[in-house]
């Protein structure tokens, strides 16, 4: 076991990627919640966001803001549009169909992204944030304020979602319709208003979570589209309901991840943990599954 | 149960339980018997070696869809990790062709067999969960297995338990069959044993396992309450199908002569479901289209020089297609769209065949 000094800097870096994957799983439970829709593409329309922020920094020469307004507004746009075309239409299939349709989504985009940021040739992107340089020190860790802004950006929006739901007419109409929507339509709430205010909000949540992991991981289509199998981790263990366990598992995850990274024996087998904990926590909690859950599961 | 069982597609036809075969049965099977003749004899014969390497990858790939088509389409059962399973086959029949000098058949047997165990082993908890959770759980366990995998490598003529040797100069290639040396020769020997796979599952599907799992797929209650033990057929078809992707692997890892982790990687679990969904699980044809669109269409386009980027979009776009209006896939769609245009062509006055 090596000594606690060396595992100190990544409690910070630990605590940040938790914040963006606790930050993801909690735009995917609000999405799931509201229409019932595991938007596989989360991913991906956030490494879309962040590849167009890239060219117009990097390229155009664009100032730095408006690459991140782009990043956001893309994976906002291009989730609302997903969610309007194909909501509907399969509104009326179990979720393992709707969870399907987004695998279509999401290997259009990442087709899209690997034709036009092609990542041969060799040469490596990278997005960084004016919030890199700036920092302090923790007891002799250094911290940047990227990484303050992943962590704080997690619990933020972590209780403001929830504040959201429980407190706002929006939020309500969204959890009723989590429990019926059939229902809820006939109480006059405009069920496809709402469902696309939950697209929207999960695509913008995608884009802030691109611009972020950009930055912490990679720029890089493949990484940032498949990050998303990790957040699910997070997402499954909350049984796709609570986003408070949604958050603890993700922060978790993050940290765990992180802290395997100095012991010589495990740190190759560290990018198991998302899956690991999610394998072990599924099992454990579907222990008491009962026939008629599938009536509405299946 | 027959009502439910005669409910669904495949029994849907009353010349079946008529037990004799009807002539369009007759006209299918005597077409299938001449593509399988023409693919085994003049295929290999007719195609440059670049071809005949994609038909073998073909012919694997097939046999894999296959698998995940009867989970899919016959038990409804869908797994995201069939990439990691077939990682699995490759490295037990890679290992065991290195450390053995057993013949290929024996060794694709126990490669499916050991396939079968992990198939099973990973079976028995997930199969607990449903629908969305079962899907997502094998997407959690073949990225786990994809991380071991990177950190064990593929064996590579070294020793230990593994297999693995970072520091060998001249990695020896897999050994193929004695009989099946050349590229031709091996993709002759690959069709036969997908043949073999294909004609398996047809006889599950075709007896009590196949009605068991229509049932199941129908209603799990209907199907629990007409006295079918549900997790034995589920866990069966889970081992069925494990087995069957332990025997691609084998036959992989035979035609490409060397592993790399990397080529295993988990996104490829999901691009794997979405051609078995093009390709249609309701038929066993869909497999063979699926297995034509993952490993045909990639060597035509890299041949003609269009990126293959094109085609993931091109996948993206039908498995949207197939999950909003044709469920049945394109081994389903095609024919019945044909039918349609004949009839068209057949009805307006002046056409061929009025």
């Amino acid at each position: 076991m090596p000594p606690w000094v060396n595992f100190e800097p990544f409690i910070v870096s630990g605590l940040a990627l938790g914040g963006v994957y606790a930050l993801s799983g909690v735009g995917l439970v609000v999405l799931y919640r509201a229409t019932g829709v595991l938007y596989l593409a989360f991913g991906a329309v956030g490494a879309l966001g962040a590849l167009i922020a890239w060219s117009l920094t990097t390229r155009a020469g664009a100032p730095g803001w408006v690459g991140w307004l782009a990043c956001v507004a893309v994976a906002g746009a291009v989730t609302l549009g997903y969610g309007l075309l194909f909501g509907p239409a399969l509104a009326k299939r179990d979720p393992l169909i709707k969870a399907v349709a987004t695998i279509g989504l999401t290997l259009i985009l990442y087709g899209v992204m690997d034709l036009l940021w092609t990542a041969s040739g060799g040469q490596a992107r990278s997005l960084t944030l004016p919030t890199d340089n700036g920092g302090f020190t923790v007891a002799q860790i250094q911290v940047t304020w990227t990484q303050v802004i992943a962590l704080a950006a997690g619990v933020v929006l972590t209780a403001a979602t929830g504040a959201f739901l429980r407190f706002s007419k929006l939020g309500t109409a969204m959890r009723a319709m989590a429990n019926d929507r059939d229902i809820t339509a006939t109480l006059g709430v405009p069920v496809r208003r709402v469902e696309a205010a939950a697209w929207l909000g999960c695509g913008v949540l995608g884009g802030i979570a691109g611009l972020l992991l950009a930055d912490l991981v990679a720029l890089d289509a493949t990484t940032l589209t498949f990050l998303v199998i990790s957040s699910l981790a997070a997402v499954l263990i909350a049984r796709l309901r609570s986003i408070t366990v949604t958050f603890v598992a993700a922060i978790v995850i993050g940290l765990l991840h992180d802290l395997l990274t100095p012991i010589a024996s495990l740190t190759s087998y560290r990018d198991m943990t998302p899956f690991v904990i999610a394998a072990i926590g599924l099992l454990v909690l579907s222990r008491h599954q009962v026939m008629t859950q599938s009536r509405e599961e299946a | 149960m027959s009502g439910t069982v005669r409910a669904t597609r495949e029994r849907a036809s009353p010349s079946r339980i008529a037990r004799r075969p009807s002539r369009p049965q007759l006209i299918k099977a005597s077409i299938t018997t001449v593509l399988l003749l023409f693919a085994f004899f003049a295929l290999p014969e007719l195609l440059s070696l670049y071809y005949v390497d994609t038909m073998t990858q073909v012919a694997v790939y097939s046999m894999v869809t296959l698998a995940l088509g009867l989970l899919v389409g016959r038990v409804g059962l869908v797994s995201l990790g069939q990439v990691a399973v077939l990682a699995i086959g490759a490295w037990s029949a890679a290992r065991l062709l290195f450390a053995t000098t057993q013949p290929y058949p024996l060794v694709l047997l126990e490669a499916g067999l050991i396939t079968m165990v992990a198939g099973v082993l990973i079976g028995l908890p997930a199969l607990r969960l449903r629908g969305l959770y079962l899907a997502l759980i094998t997407l959690m366990l073949a990225g786990s297995i994809t991380v071991v995998l990177a950190t064990v490598n593929f064996p590579n003529g070294g020793h230990g338990f593994l297999g693995y040797n970072g520091s060998l100069l001249h990695i020896p290639p897999i050994r193929r069959p004695s009989i099946a040396a050349s590229d031709p020769a091996y993709f002759r020997y690959s069709m036969v044993v997908a043949i073999l796979m294909f004609a398996l599952v047809l006889a599950h599907i075709k007896t009590k396992p196949g009605r068991a799992w229509a049932a199941i797929r129908q209603s799990e209650p209907a199907a629990l309450a007409a006295g079918i033990n549900i997790w034995f057929y589920k866990l069966w078809a889970f081992a069925l199908a494990s087995f069957i992707t332990g025997v691609a692997g084998g036959v992989l890892a035979g035609a490409i002569h060397y592993l790399y982790s990397i080529g295993f990687p988990t996104q490829d679990s999901i691009t794997l479901l979405a051609v078995t969904l093009m390709g249609g699980v309701f038929s066993l044809w869909g497999a063979v289209v699926a297995g034509f669109l993952y490993q045909f269409l990639p060597a035509l386009l890299n041949n003609w020089g269009v990126s293959a980027d094109w085609l993931i979009i091109l996948f993206g776009l039908g498995v949207l297609q197939v999950l909003t209006t044709a469920p049945a896939g394109l081994a389903d769609q095609v024919p019945r769209d044909l039918r349609r245009l004949g009839r068209r062509l057949r009805r307006r006055p002046g056409g061929d065949g009025a």
